[in-house]
């Protein structure tokens, strides 16, 4: 919502009459000027046609495989490209429809399992892409159909909880299909391939035209995604975007409007299936084979961590919390990234939000003297707590962390008590008045670099879900529309 | 020539929640291009009427008819179609929406482009697409200098009070409607913007040729606009006619203040 | 699975019931705490399956910290009221912290908010088992007692199942009173109609929905440590599994409908061990998933459950 301004004082013969809310009119203008260099920047992009935007996002992609040798790098832009994918289909039914599709993952799944099918040695189909992709899309939607039409009646709540127990047995199936025992069949047939899953998938023939490198396959995900995104920025401009956008506001004055509710629900939730599939198969073309491991439901909190770190329901928002997700959670596969991120994460989160300078230079001082105040005082009484070395603990970032965060041999316990320690601190900051949360603020800081360090950083994939899910509970409740999104009004 | 029949009638409806009965065999009728007043103490069942009416709830007896058709049962966006559109009394807006969007949003059941035509900007996804843009400007514009310019691409929810009621009536004409039905559209306006409202809902049927059912609690509006005045109390018609009738009809007072002696009721 | 014709083995059939049961109890004390939360939030919390998850979890630390199921320090009686009171409060405190933090500020938002916490929270809660418990799965064993059975009917029965149920029963007995004969379970049931007019009404609406969550919560705590002690296996995702389950048999039974809760549960927990018995066990939860759609699709208000009037 906007500040909550008041009218300007009437002056002048001009001045509005009952009724006439002439501040509305400056409503724009007042935004504007509140928000700064980025509610500028994000004028200027409003002005551009729908052309060019499209063309600020995909040009300078286009030319990322030219800047970097590195195959990795590539996979890496794949996998943004695929997540970016993912999140705008997530996002029709999440953000448009308003309905929480806790199966997606499995949609993805099943589109990557279908093409795998279709298209690989697995039951010696090898069906050509042209022919193959339709037949998935088509499917994933059908299922979609399918999946969401028992939760027809009350479809936001049930529908959760269908798609997440599908999701579940998405991956029992997948995990144990390849001994299913049929009525009629003596022997026990082999579908998914269990949990080896099916290997050797078919790369992506376009007429005749195969993709055999990783580079092709960036420019694949590249034009999908741009195919894609300019569909949904049309649909999203037309009749069937607008009655989305009404019925997630309210369904039933949408429905006194002409507009079929359910079906329009079902028609959101299929267009997610969609999506979903057609990205599943790119993706197991890029990955030469499928498995039930890819499919497990730590992603789906990803992909809503994407949704709504953006902000969920705009197109750019969606897109640039793919990308940054991804990439972090790339970071966060190295230790020494890992740290580096994290800290300037906390410094850049103080900048922002302490205020004035005085109290951001107290708190951040006040944690460095602390910590090494902890230190010295440990290292006199206490040597076991500072005899480890940091993890890839080189550089000056490296020998600070030494000599000021506690490093215990075997840090077990200790790090788990930490841990709790943490959890209950940040929880308590929030409901502390301002002084003493500014006070209580240092000792947590440097708890929180302790558990980094001494058990965080041991386990990166556990470190990313926790940090997903914390991500997403910080998110709901501080900013609900994302970091670009403008705030909604609920109930006026 | 064949007896006009009346645009919309209720023939015996009843409605009851749990044991509580809402509607008592309610028979209503509404001529084309007539204005028809619901008048009734809270708990009358005025707003249920318009609920039945509009399909939200589903009889448990009687027939609804739109232009002799019965129109019991089916989903409120068919009825919606059919040409029945309403206001609600708690303004239910798109709030997030620009107010041309809303407007347009309501033009979804009178256009037909697949998704998949829209995805592609074919001809008559686009052709449409003009329609319905044009359509929400005409309907905007039939409230003089209160919905124009500027205001079209605000969000709804910056919208003062009346302007938003003055929006939901816009978006129900974007329907297409046959009839109108206004649930307390004076509800919260000063008596500057009321008097508006009086004159608004004539223009409504005078320029607009829309066939109205009214709900209103204030008897200035009503007795300006109504050609009929129903009176309804604890689920059933207690009065019908003209609003001078109606007015001095002893069991509406009775309904309004109560009876003279103790009840024991 | 075995060859013999098992639907006339009578004793076979006996096992599964009793199976049956003791999953039922396990699943109908959670879906207790689902039922109740929605009935009186709408909100469908995601975190209770890993709140029974943490408290299978704290049970298991209490049997640690008295010497391990092996060779306990202290009476066994004494050891499992012990074990069933840390998981029971600490699970209520835990299921307390969630609402007070996650889902407050979220009770006038759209609907879709809290949902997307929750599902943050959940995961949240899987990790911090991970992080601070490994992946292992860990047994709480039996004890010496309770390995032995009764006798009924040609096959034997566990006095850990006997203890599950009975006490599952308990527990559900001494809800009905106080929803049914508190004031606290008056002003819940009030909250639960109109949450408006209740604070009108001068209830105290924060405290009662917080007692629902340490309510349900607590029921939760007491059905993870059920849950170790018959099945043994006590891991960090146990919470998702056991909570769809238990979400399933809520709505079975009738969303938000407390006896429905204890039937849906009970119905779930007897169609997974028959399921497992004798067709299969690695697709016990596809015939559960069946359950829930025949269920949305044929009567979607669940067995005892009412249909809304919806207000406009």
């Amino acid at each position: 919502m906007s500040e909550p301004q008041k009218p300007r004082e009437e002056q002048g013969p001009g001045a509005p009459r009952v009724g006439v809310d002439e501040w509305v009119a400056t409503h724009e203008q007042r935004r504007q000027r509140a928000g700064g260099v980025w509610a500028r920047l994000g004028e200027a992009w409003h002005r551009l046609p729908p052309w060019a935007q499209l063309a600020v996002v995909v040009v300078p992609a286009a030319f990322f495989p030219f800047t970097t040798e590195s195959d990795y790098l590539i996979r890496v832009g794949i996998n943004a490209l695929l997540f970016a994918l993912l999140a705008l289909g997530l996002n029709i039914v999440v953000g448009y429809a308003g309905l929480l599709d806790l199966g997606y993952v499995a949609f993805w799944g099943f589109g990557a399992y279908a093409y795998a099918m279709l298209s690989s040695a697995k039951f010696d189909l090898h069906l050509p892409t042209v022919v193959s992709l339709p037949i998935v899309i088509a499917a994933s939607a059908l299922l979609g159909l399918l999946l969401g039409l028992p939760s027809r009646r009350l479809l936001g709540d049930y529908l959760a909880i269908v798609t997440l127990f599908f999701a579940q047995i998405f991956i029992t199936f997948t995990t144990n299909g390849n001994r299913l025992n049929l009525p009629w069949r003596d022997t026990p047939v082999d579908l998914t391939g269990g949990p080896n899953g099916i290997p050797g998938v078919d790369a992506f023939d376009l007429f005749g035209w195969e993709a055999t490198t990783t580079t092709s396959y960036f420019y694949i995900s590249l034009v999908t995604f741009a195919l894609v995104l300019s569909g949904l920025h049309f649909l999203n401009r037309s009749r069937t975007g607008r009655a989305w956008r009404a019925l997630r506001e309210d369904p039933l004055a949408a429905e006194a409007m002409t507009i079929p509710v359910n079906r329009l629900k079902l028609l959101a939730f299929m267009f997610g299936a969609a999506t979903a599939g057609l990205t599943g198969s790119i993706f197991a073309a890029v990955q030469i084979g499928v498995f039930p491991q890819n499919f497990e439901l730590p992603l789906l909190i990803t992909l809503y961590a994407m949704v709504i770190l953006g902000g969920a329901g705009s197109l750019p928002g969606v897109v640039i919390g793919a990308v940054t997700i991804t990439v972090l959670l790339e970071i966060l596969r190295s230790p020494d990234d890992a740290r580096l991120i994290l800290y300037a994460v906390i410094l850049l989160g103080l900048v922002g939000w302490l205020r004035p300078w005085r109290s951001l230079a107290a708190v951040v001082a006040g944690t460095v003297v602390f910590g090494f105040a902890v230190h010295a005082l440990a290292s006199a009484v206490w040597p076991r707590g500072v005899e480890r070395t940091a993890i890839g603990g080189e550089g000056a970032l490296g020998w600070a962390i030494e000599h000021w965060v506690l490093l215990p041999t075997q840090p077990g316990t200790l790090a788990n008590v930490g841990f709790v320690a943490l959890v209950a601190a940040i929880l308590a900051l929030t409901q502390m008045p301002r002084t003493w949360r500014l006070v209580a603020l240092v000792p947590t800081l440097y708890l929180a670099a302790f558990v980094w360090e001494n058990k965080l950083v041991f386990q990166p994939s556990v470190t990313r879900l926790l940090l997903l899910g914390a991500l997403l509970v910080a998110l709901m409740n501080l900013r609900p529309q994302g970091l670009l999104g403008t705030a909604r009004v609920e109930i006026v | 020539m064949e007896a006009r029949r009346p645009l919309l009638e209720l023939r015996g409806v009843s409605l009851a929640f749990g044991g509580l009965t809402v509607l008592n065999g309610l028979d209503l009728h509404v001529d084309e291009g007539e204005i028809v007043s619901v008048i009734g103490p809270n708990g009358a069942g005025k707003t249920t009427l318009f609920n039945v009416v509009t399909g939200i709830y589903r009889p448990d007896e009687g027939d609804i008819l739109l232009d002799g058709e019965s129109i019991v049962g089916l989903e409120p966006h068919r009825i919606a179609q059919k040409g029945v559109a309403r206001t609600f009394q708690t303004l239910r807006l798109f709030l997030n929406m620009s107010v041309k969007e809303n407007v347009m949003a309501a033009a979804y059941g009178g256009t037909k482009a697949t998704v998949f035509e829209s995805i592609l900007r074919l001809p008559r996804a686009r052709r449409e697409e003009r329609e319905v843009e044009a359509l929400a400007e005409e309907k905007l514009s039939f409230f003089g200098q209160r919905l124009v310019g500027y205001r079209w691409d605000q969000p709804a929810y910056s919208l003062s009070y009346a302007n938003r009621r003055r929006l939901e009536i816009a978006r129900a004409m974007a329907t297409q409607p046959r009839i109108l039905l206004l649930d307390e559209p004076a509800a919260g306006m000063n008596p500057a913007e009321t008097h508006e409202i009086t004159e608004l809902i004539g223009k409504l049927r005078e320029d607009g040729g829309y066939t109205i059912l009214v709900i209103e609690h204030d008897m200035h509006v009503v007795e300006g606009i109504s050609d009929r005045v129903v009176a309804l109390d604890h689920g059933e018609k207690i009065a019908e006619g003209s609003f001078d009738a109606v007015a001095t009809d002893p069991r509406v007072v009775e309904a309004y203040l109560g009876r003279r002696e103790a009840t024991t009721k | 699975m075995v060859e013999v014709p098992l639907a006339v083995n009578s004793d076979f059939l006996l096992l599964q019931l009793v199976n049956g049961l003791t999953l039922g109890s396990v699943y109908a004390l959670i879906a207790l705490g689902y039922s109740m939360v929605y009935g009186i939030l709408k909100l469908l919390n995601f975190a209770h399956g890993d709140v029974y998850m943490m408290g299978a979890f704290m049970g298991y630390g209490v049997l640690v910290a008295f010497g391990g199921p092996a060779a306990p320090t202290i009476p066994i009686v004494l050891l499992l009221t012990l074990m069933f009171l840390a998981a029971m409060l600490g699970s209520g405190l835990l299921g307390v912290t969630i609402e007070r933090f996650a889902y407050r500020r979220l009770r006038n938002a759209p609907r879709i908010a809290p949902l997307i916490t929750a599902l943050g929270v959940s995961f949240f809660l899987q990790s911090t088992a991970l992080l601070l418990f490994g992946p292992r799965f860990r047994s709480y064993a039996t004890f010496e007692f309770l390995s032995g059975g009764v006798q009924v009917a040609g096959i034997r029965v566990a006095y850990t199942r006997i203890l599950v149920i009975v006490s599952a029963f308990l527990l559900m007995l001494a809800l009905t009173f106080l929803v049914n004969r508190t004031k606290l379970g008056k002003a819940m049931r009030a909250v639960s109609y109109d949450r408006e007019a209740a604070a009108m009404m001068g209830i105290d609406v924060d405290r009662v929905i917080v007692a629902t969550f340490f309510i349900g919560s607590i029921l939760a705590g007491a059905a993870g440590v059920m849950f170790g002690l018959v099945f043994f296996s006590v891991f960090h995702l146990m919470g998702f599994t056991a909570g769809l389950k238990g979400f399933t048999a809520a709505v079975v039974g009738g969303i938000g409908h407390i006896p429905g809760a204890m039937l849906g549960g009970l119905l779930i927990g007897l169609a997974e061990a028959f399921s497992a018995g004798y067709v299969s066990s690695t697709f016990q939860d596809l015939i559960v998933f069946s359950i829930l759609v025949a269920v949305m699709l044929f009567r979607p208000t669940g067995l005892l459950g009412k249909a809304d009037i919806r207000k406009v």
